[in-house]
């Protein structure tokens, strides 16, 4: 079950996208340089508590957005707003305070953790590199983030190798949390997962959205997991946003064609999501 | 065609940048080394004056570069202070003894390792292999050093090879045939050495590529279709392993020229090797930039060559390149 | 873990050659640069466990040499009186690693000399020589390679992280220093400098230019290490967490270049070595009187030694362990590194 839709809430949202174009191009010794429009004037808002989904197929641009957002690379084009401040074109100095803020969770758990450190060296980097903490403050809020997202705190000597996918993931969402962040970005976080793991994470975003208020930005190629987890589904296709708007609305009156066949790829079989039945 | 174009041009543009290097080099230390000729007392005063003056070393570097890359447009390449003489005969001459030697080497040592890296590849972790893979092992960590100075050893005290030269005292009294036998005396030695500092890793490298080819899935199914061993081999299994075979090939053929220095020195077999040794030790400048370039002409050519051959036999190279 | 076994066995057999040789003043019986006039060019002696009388001696023993009735330069052993080997004798002054004073060999004899490899021109002991003469090409082949893999991670790090202008040019100058005959440029750059220094001096040198000669290839190996590693999401993550980039190099970029280097390493190092050889073979490395398996051989260019005197060929073979054991340590890493790979994508396949 998921919390209700706090959407048209009167609150500055917490982020907004205005234009934002991101083109990337590929220049050789010998012969015209290519470019690649990654994105095309995608713009939206974000309120602060909810989730928005943006759903797309594979190189519609969803990872683009996320590392952009992340303050990871610079636009071309177009502005971010984030607190009501504008980021998008920010110098490095400035971006490296924005960016504990905005955190990324990526999707394949074993690529995103050094496997040569251990857990504690793991979560105690975010930590570190902001410099603001001591060494037994560091250990503390190790073993509390761990407790948070539910691994046992005997974990903290092993090596990300020696975790399952879920518990992976799960600890790069403690990783994340310990800098506070007031947005966090799930690019693709479940897709790699199995079915049943699936669940148990989405699970618990959802807890953690409802006891920290977090702000959840959704990438995703599966229409029924935004369902379950998101308010407001924005579906992107060559790097714009073709459709946008609550939940429900997307899923019983879709507009667009990409949304349709969005829609269509949904395997009915499976166990649909609450939301969907009415 | 377009990819060859390219292949020369980056070619081209790789020797340009060798020969600039190499000038670089030698006048980073001009002082020195015209120093090194004061102090020789077979070289007076006014001909370093004059030599200096000839060569423009009074000017600044980017003119003696271009003038010297203009006069070597003509195929000159300076002038052998040491051997009073141009340089560019004095280079052709050594080029063809060393390349008489490291081209009947080379194809030797492909002739021996191509077949044997095969038989290895075919028995692979079986005794016959691992039998190659220790006597590989054991050529390998001789250095070519201790090879070439050990053969020398053991054909003086046997006395059956003539020790070192190209030809002996009367060879020009011979007759054709004997002038052939002579050459191919004096040449046994330095070639055994060639062949043998080289054919261990030769060797390894065939029984990989095919090793390789010979373990892969396309293989397993080409056989389970009853295509006999012979066919498979020959007409499946080498044209997949070419590729690295090739570009083996055309390293081969890069060190023509370079890669014999040591045992023509220890041999004291007449060729670029020794020369451009001479060269370094009596600071005879325009036959060392010479030389290094030769080789390095090899080089390139050699990784040319191979790419060509690399276009010309494989034909996923062509439809990439022609897709760009 | 037959891997992990294999390469332990081979660090340990590199390590007890590498501790002979640093040890020389320990192992060879003399001073390398003492000198026996009376005694030039003399053949290895042979050790005996059973002297003519048949006698069995506990220890193994040596003939002296004496000149052969009516011959020049022909030696016989005088059979006359049988020299037992000392094990732990006191012998000639020695630092041990450089800064202990010692005076225990290994071995030596009490009342007569020991040439169990036999002498030079100036009757020094070639065994001395050997195992002094590999220090200095042993230290030039390391130094010479860890300069050479300094300077390819410093500018392969710069080229893969930085990418853009810098990576281009710094990959075409890798191109030309590729293209070049390695030997001849090694030839060439020692030769434009100054040719009669120092032994000290001329160590370095050649040190030095060694090292330079060989960067191109690992920097294109840390290169593509790196460009790879900046792409990971772990290294991203870091930058959102405000990591600088210094930070990312220093902690989770370079440490993946490690093995890299050490392949590069193992590799490298049997070459240099023998770089330093073929340089003072040929009179442009270290020169006399300090020893190196380079010199000891170059007095073979003379015929008169290459007929007569074969037992100063040996410092050649001197080599073939130390390559032995280098090509052991590479093939080994090398399983490691596939086991390792295998190890871990079967791990990764069980989430």
């Amino acid at each position: 079950m998921k919390v209700e839709a706090t959407i048209g809430k009167n609150m500055q949202p917490l982020l907004r996208v205005e234009n934002l174009v991101k083109r990337y191009s590929k220049r050789s010794l010998a012969g015209t340089p290519e470019e690649f429009l990654a994105l095309d004037r995608v713009s939206f808002t974000i309120s602060p508590g909810t989730t928005l989904a943006v759903v797309g197929e594979s190189g519609s641009g969803k990872s683009t957005l996320a590392a952009c957002l992340a303050c990871l690379e610079s636009p071309t084009g177009g502005s971010i707003w984030f607190e009501g401040r504008e980021i998008a074109n920010l110098e490095e100095r400035a971006r490296r305070q924005i960016r504990p803020q905005v955190q990324l969770i990526f999707q394949d758990p074993a690529s995103s953790l050094n496997p040569r450190w251990s857990v504690m060296d793991v979560l105690a980097e975010p930590l570190i590199l902001q410099r603001k903490f001591s060494g037994a403050e560091i250990d503390m809020r190790g073993a509390s983030l761990l407790e948070r997202v539910g691994l046992s705190p005997e974990t903290l000597k092993r090596l990300p190798i020696e975790l399952s996918g879920g518990q992976r993931q799960r600890l790069a969402i403690a990783r994340a949390l310990a800098l506070e962040p007031k947005l966090l970005i799930l690019d693709e976080a479940l897709s790699a997962l199995d079915c049943s793991i699936q669940a148990q994470i989405a699970n618990l975003l959802m807890e953690l959205q409802s006891s920290l208020g977090m702000t959840y930005l959704f990438i995703t190629h599966d229409l029924a997991m935004a369902a379950h987890l998101a308010d407001e589904i924005a579906v992107m296709d060559h790097g714009r946003i073709v459709e946008q708007g609550p939940v429900q609305k997307i899923l019983k009156q879709p507009e667009q064609e990409t949304t349709r066949q969005l829609l269509a790829a949904v395997p009915r079989i499976t166990l649909s999501p609450p939301s969907l039945e009415q | 065609m377009r990819y060859l174009l390219r292949r020369l041009g980056h070619a081209s543009l790789l020797l340009a940048g060798v020969s600039a290097l190499t000038f670089l080099f030698t006048a980073m230390v001009p002082g020195t080394y015209f120093d090194e000729m004061r102090m020789n007392p077979q070289i007076s005063p006014e001909t370093i004056t004059a030599l200096r003056a000839q060569y423009g070393f009074d000017r600044p570097l980017p003119l003696r570069y271009v003038s010297w890359l203009s006069s070597l447009l003509h195929g000159e390449m300076g002038f052998s202070f040491a051997y009073n003489s141009p340089v560019a005969p004095l280079l052709l001459v050594r080029a063809r003894n060393t390349l008489l030697l490291t081209i009947t080497s080379t194809l030797l040592a492909w002739a021996i390792a191509l077949p044997l890296g095969i038989w290895g590849a075919e028995r692979k972790g079986r005794l016959p292999d691992r039998l190659l893979s220790w006597g590989t092992a054991i050529f390998l960590v001789i250095p070519d050093l201790a090879l070439a100075l050990g053969l020398l050893v053991l054909s003086v005290r046997s006395g059956w090879f003539p020790t070192g030269g190209m030809a002996s005292v009367d060879f020009e009294g011979l007759s054709p045939f004997n002038k052939l036998c002579d050459l191919a005396l004096h040449m046994i030695l330095p070639v055994t050495a060639l062949v043998l500092s080289s054919l261990p890793l030769l060797i390894r490298h065939v029984r990989a590529a095919v090793a390789d080819v010979l373990s892969a899935p396309f293989l397993l199914a080409a056989s389970g279709h009853g295509i006999p061993k012979r066919t498979l081999l020959y007409r499946y299994a080498l044209p997949a392993a070419a590729n690295p075979l090739i570009s083996l090939f055309g390293f081969s053929v890069g060190v023509l020229l370079s890669g014999s220095l040591l045992i023509e020195v220890v041999m004291s077999w007449p060729g670029l090797g020794p020369l451009l040794l001479e060269a370094i030790l009596a600071r005879d400048l325009y036959v060392v930039i010479g030389g290094i370039l030769f080789s390095t002409f090899f080089l390139v050519g050699g990784n040319l060559f191979a790419d060509m051959l690399l276009y010309w036999a494989d034909p996923r190279i062509r439809t990439e390149s022609h897709a760009r | 873990m037959k891997a992990q076994r294999a390469l332990a066995g081979w660090l340990l057999a590199l390590c007890a050659l590498h501790g002979i040789v640093v040890c020389a003043g320990f192992f060879a019986p003399y001073d390398p640069a003492e000198q026996d006039r009376k005694n030039p060019y003399l053949p290895p002696m042979r050790l005996h466990l059973v002297d003519r009388l048949d006698h069995l001696h506990a220890r193994p023993f040596v003939y002296s040499l004496k000149l052969r009735e009516g011959s020049l330069d022909q030696y016989e052993e005088d059979t006359g009186e049988p020299h037992l080997v000392e094990f732990f004798p006191v012998g000639a002054h020695y630092r041990l690693l450089g800064f202990l004073p010692c005076r225990r060999h290994f071995f030596g004899l009490e009342n007569a000399r020991l040439y169990l490899l036999g002498t030079d021109a100036y009757g020094r002991d070639q065994l001395s020589r050997l195992l002094f003469g590999g220090q200095v090409s042993l230290v030039a082949g390391l130094l010479g390679a860890g300069f050479t893999l300094l300077l390819g991670l410093c500018i392969g790090a710069v080229a893969g992280y930085f990418g853009g202008w810098r990576d281009s040019l710094l990959m075409r100058l890798s191109e030309l220093f590729m293209a070049l005959p390695w030997l001849y440029l090694l030839f060439a750059i020692r030769a434009f400098l100054p040719l009669a220094v120092s032994p000290l001096k001329a160590f370095f040198l050649i040190v030095t230019v060694i090292g330079i000669v060989g960067w191109a290839r690992p920097a294109r190996l840390v290169r593509g290490v790196v460009l790879s590693a900046k792409e990971r999401d772990f290294v991203r993550a870091a930058r959102g967490f405000g990591a600088t980039n210094g930070y990312l190099l220093r902690r989770h970029i370079l440490p993946e270049t490690s093995s890299v280097l050490l392949t590069q390493a193992v590799i490298l190092i049997p070459q240099y070595v023998l770089a330093e050889m073929t340089l003072s073979f040929l009179g442009l490395g270290v020169p006399e009187p300090v020893p190196s398996w380079g010199n000891l051989l170059s007095s073979l260019q003379q015929y008169s030694v290459l007929v007569s005197y074969w037992w100063m060929y040996l410092p050649a073979l001197a080599m073939v362990p130390f390559f032995l054991g280098y090509l052991g340590l590479a093939s080994s890493l090398q399983e490691r590194g596939a086991a390792y790979k295998m190890e871990s994508e079967n791990l990764g396949n069980l989430t």
